[in-house]
């Protein structure tokens, strides 16, 4: 099963820091193997921090998340979920 | 060993100084060579398994410690360590490296290097990860190396720490209860290290460069973040006045001059968070609320009454006081998704602060000032409302009919209210120069420092280049300041100071000289300056102030309040 969609970054910060730990973390929890990148770039793998802080995404950018496995689609939603909300009701 | 008085220029990261022993901080990640013979793979996997673990329980503990002293925010890097640690990337290039015959250790230091290198060689944000990077590398040749380092969570009482580098993990185990300060070769005014020495209130100058290097263990030195100096074998006299600093004691009640002028001293707050320790550091009340954060992070903009209970809050928490709120100031360099702000070739000269609000956000404008009406009917202290970046008269009378317009809504709608004092930033030249017009319509001015430099200099603030016209001494802004307070008074209208100049204690004697009634800050200086304008005598001021205002140039300013 495969999945994709298009999601607006929320976070003050982008990708970085409390929201790219959060967003890592969910990839991995996920048997899907997911991948991110610009809604127009190169995609790279959702579940490396390195990989994901290098795409150095911003607030306000659009990315595109690609998943492959049984719960594409529930990985989809967390990371999505991570995306689009304010870094202040993020978990701690 | 006697060793000779040496001054080492850096820059400062907190505006207060301390004195101590130096402990030189070694992070003990020394490299072992590989041994000849290669090595036993499968234990060497073993080891790199073991040593993540540890490292991620270290940073399990050394992240609660942060958020309980630091803050939530600051405590979020350790997040992003764990993850880093678990990196797949990193996992395979550590495998790889050692089933080339590398020991863990090596193999995790090639593993990393690529990366950073990458992260270091782009700009802001990026190249922090640069700096992530190392620690996490760091930690964990630390751990597989069985690395001594100086314990920094159990310094000597009176330690002054000095390093290479602090990294947020280093940073975050400094007690500011006994360590006097730190110094760092490496390092400028927004690195972690910086930032959590000022949340901390611990006097720290970073960036000392390799002059640093030649400061032995043991010297008596002195930390002058006042100064950006770090300071070996300080005379008696440095040292009194350092001590003299470190001691200034939270007042918890407004003061006045030697003299018996009242001067209120208040913080400046950006979110919700920063209002207790305001109180806390002897606030008198809050000089400059900044609402953006209502605003920035998210998808829609706060509803009246979410806007109405964050005030209710902050004017609870001063009874007795005052609470200054400024209006939603958006534009410039903030931006905020669901607002469509304009690209603009020049934003600073655009269309931002009370622009907005009498423009494009003028819906959002309305419920603010809707929140804040009732707020000043509800809350327990006195809530006080300013218009930021207002550069005409017209401006302000349209912004006055707006509160008008709106106090008769809520009256006809029977709800609750009441109308705050309300005042204008001073923070263009244009309203510097008809402050006098402006003061005749509304309760008070308060003069914005960082932005009326950035105008008045033609300086933009984030610009290095130009950093060093960027500067509230130089007479041109000292000028616009005298004559700002001048034309509020005889308007009868209160004026006080909300940029970074009011929090300098450096400044005090002269702002008191200037006639500001009220000055307000980052709550970490507020001792200071409360305890430097009780020592300060206003006829003395005044003739400071005098002379400043007279000067030709900021060297000139600076003398005159150095001799004083």
């Amino acid at each position: 099963m495969s999945a994709e969609r298009t999601v607006t970054v929320v976070p003050e910060d982008g990708l970085h820091a409390r929201p790219a730990a959060a967003f890592v973390e969910a990839a991995n929890e996920h048997d899907a193997e997911v991948e991110v990148g610009a809604a127009d770039g190169d995609l790279v793998a959702a579940g490396s921090m390195i990989a994901v802080t290098s795409l150095g995404v911003a607030s306000g950018d659009d990315v595109r998340l690609v998943a492959e496995g049984d719960d594409a689609e529930a990985a989809l939603d967390a990371l999505t979920d991570i995306l689009t909300t304010p870094e202040d009701e993020l978990d701690a | 060993m006697s060793t000779e008085r040496r001054v080492l220029p850096g820059t400062g990261a907190t505006p207060r100084a301390g004195v101590g022993t130096v402990v030189w901080y070694d992070p003990g990640t020394e490299l072992p060579d590989p041994p000849e013979g290669g090595v036993d793979a499968a234990a060497e996997r073993e080891r790199f398994a073991d040593a993540r673990e540890t490292a991620e329980a270290e940073l399990e503990r050394e992240r609660e410690r942060t958020a309980e002293s630091v803050g939530e925010e600051e405590a979020a890097v350790f997040d992003a360590h764990v993850q880093f640690i678990n990196d797949p990337t990193i996992a395979d290039a550590v495998e790889d490296a050692i089933n080339d015959g590398l020991p863990a250790p090596n193999a995790v230091h090639g593993a990393f290097a690529e990366h950073i290198e990458q992260f270091e060689g782009m700009d802001g944000r990026m190249a922090e990860r640069a700096d992530d990077l190392r620690d996490v590398r760091d930690r964990l040749v630390r751990i597989l190396t069985d690395g001594d380092r100086v314990d920094l969570a159990a310094l000597p009482e009176g330690s002054v720490v000095l390093a290479e580098r602090l990294t947020p993990s280093d940073t975050a185990q400094l007690d500011p209860e006994r360590v006097a300060g730190f110094a760092t070769v490496t390092g400028g005014r927004t690195s972690h290290a910086a930032i959590f020495a000022r949340s901390l209130a611990l006097p720290a100058v970073v960036g000392v460069g390799d002059a640093l290097f030649d400061v032995p263990d043991d010297a008596e030195v002195m930390v002058d973040g006042d100064a950006g100096e770090l300071v070996v074998a300080p005379t008696d006299e440095e040292r009194a006045a350092a001590s003299e600093t470190d001691a200034a004691e939270v007042r918890p009640d407004p003061v006045s001059t030697a003299d018996g002028k009242g001067i209120e001293v208040a913080a400046n707050v950006g979110q919700p968070a920063e209002v207790e320790p305001a109180v806390q550091r002897g606030a008198d009340g809050i000089g400059l609320y900044r609402t953006e954060f209502l605003f920035l992070d998210r998808e829609s903009p706060p509803d009246e009454d979410e806007q109405f209970e964050t005030v209710v809050e902050a004017l609870d928490a001063f009874p007795d006081g005052r609470v200054v709120v400024r209006t939603l100031d958006v534009g410039g360099d903030k931006q905020v998704p669901y607002l469509d702000l304009p690209e603009e070739e020049n934003p600073f000269l655009g269309e931002r602060g009370i622009r907005r609000s009498l423009g494009p956000d003028a819906d959002l404008f309305e419920t603010q000032l809707r929140a804040l009406l009732r707020a000043a009917a509800a809350g327990d202290g006195d809530l006080a409302v300013m218009f930021p970046l207002v550069a005409t008269v017209e401006e302000l009378e349209a912004a006055l009919d707006r509160v008008d317009e709106v106090a008769a809504d809520l009256a006809a709608e029977g709800v609750d209210h009441a109308l705050p004092e309300l005042g204008v930033m001073i923070e263009t030249p244009s309203a510097a120069f008809v402050a006098d017009e402006l003061a005749a319509r509304v309760d008070f001015l308060s003069i914005g420092t960082n932005d009326l430099a950035q105008y008045v200099m033609a300086a933009a603030r984030e610009n290095d280049r130009v950093a060093d016209l960027h500067d509230p001494f130089h007479p041109g802004v000292v000028r616009a300041i005298r004559r700002t307070v001048e034309a509020g008074h005889e308007g009868d209208a209160w004026v006080g100071m909300c940029g970074e100049m009011a929090g300098d204690p450096e400044a005090t004697e002269l702002l008191v000289g200037l006639g500001l009634d009220e000055l307000s800050m980052s709550a970490v200086t507020i001792p200071d300056v409360k305890a430097n304008v009780e020592a300060t005598d206003t006829d003395a001021a005044a003739d400071l102030a005098a002379d400043a205002g007279a000067a030709g140039t900021r060297t000139k300013v600076l003398e005159r309040i150095h001799r004083s």
